[in-house]
């Protein structure tokens, strides 16, 4: 066994380790929301897709915004392990991306009486999550890794742009989705009980993004010790 | 006027079952990838 095949490894066992630890919070997450965290009074129960609605979204713009900065600095240094960070953050935000773009239509369907609306913050949202598709599909149709990794970058940094966007859609665009409750200038506008769940839940999801994360970058390190770095 | 606090909790259970199944199904997924990218001298990692 190499010494960077070693490494990989633990790389992996680190991302397991995290991700372990990830499920193992998302759990505690799952029954305090559940369970210990009072009903909203308008809703009703369907306001509790809020703690996996939110953590969601945050996660997958954490990602998309990872893959930009690992795709700067991969320009910059043009360090293959910066392409490979790039490609793992996009395939754990494309995850997230999916979990919002499923618990968002099954909350606005009781509240809004629609699943989906064509408004600027679903629109966009919707928008990043296929441009990501296509970074896929643009990483899987190239086989020169320099090139590979270079048209992709492009693709990355574009991706990263768009996401202070739809975070201020809701400002910039009338629409149906509702204003940030907790990533705005004033202070949160949600009862201590909520708002401690859904802390909880960030937290959780953003170890659980780690542990996808690492394990699949070190999936990747491996893949290329062992293979070339056609190997991923 | 306040809501039913049981209506349409089925939207509530479809949302936490669907995260929990796509999350833990990558997560398998990975795991998976882990178990077959050693046997298969790197080349089962998809992307």
């Amino acid at each position: 066994m190499t010494a960077s095949t070693e490494g990989a490894e633990r790389v992996i066992r680190r991302g397991l380790g995290l991700m372990l630890a990830g499920f193992a919070a998302l759990a505690a997450v799952y029954l305090v929301a559940l369970r210990f965290t009072p009903t909203e009074r308008f809703q009703g129960l369907p306001q509790k897709i809020f703690y996996v609605h939110v953590p969601a979204a945050w996660c997958a713009l954490l990602a998309f915004s990872l893959v930009g900065v690992g795709s700067i600095l991969y320009l910059w240094l043009r360090d293959p392990r910066l392409d490979l960070f790039a490609e793992s953050a996009a395939e754990t935000g494309i995850v997230f991306s999916l979990v919002m773009l499923t618990t968002g239509p099954l909350w606005g369907k009781p509240i809004w009486g629609t699943y989906w609306t064509w408004d600027a913050r679903l629109t966009f949202t919707l928008l990043l999550f296929f441009l990501f598709l296509g970074y896929r599909a643009l990483r899987s149709a190239m086989h020169d890794p320099a090139e590979r990794a270079r048209y992709s970058a492009v693709v990355g940094i574009l991706g990263m742009v768009l996401v202070p966007f739809v975070h201020l859609t809701v400002y910039l665009f009338p629409t149906l989705h509702p204003q940030p409750v907790v990533l705005k200038p004033s202070t949160p506008s949600l009862p201590g009980v909520m708002l401690r769940t859904l802390f909880l839940s960030l937290g959780s999801f953003t170890i659980l993004l780690l542990g996808f994360l690492v394990t699949r970058y070190g999936l990747g390190r491996e893949a290329e010790a062992r293979g070339g770095s056609d190997g991923r | 006027m306040d809501a039913d606090p049981q209506a349409n909790a089925w939207f509530m259970w479809a949302a936490y079952s669907v995260a929990a199944v796509i999350l833990v199904g990558y997560g398998v997924s990975l795991w998976r990838r882990t178990r077959t990218v050693g046997r298969s001298g790197g080349r089962a990692v998809g992307g």
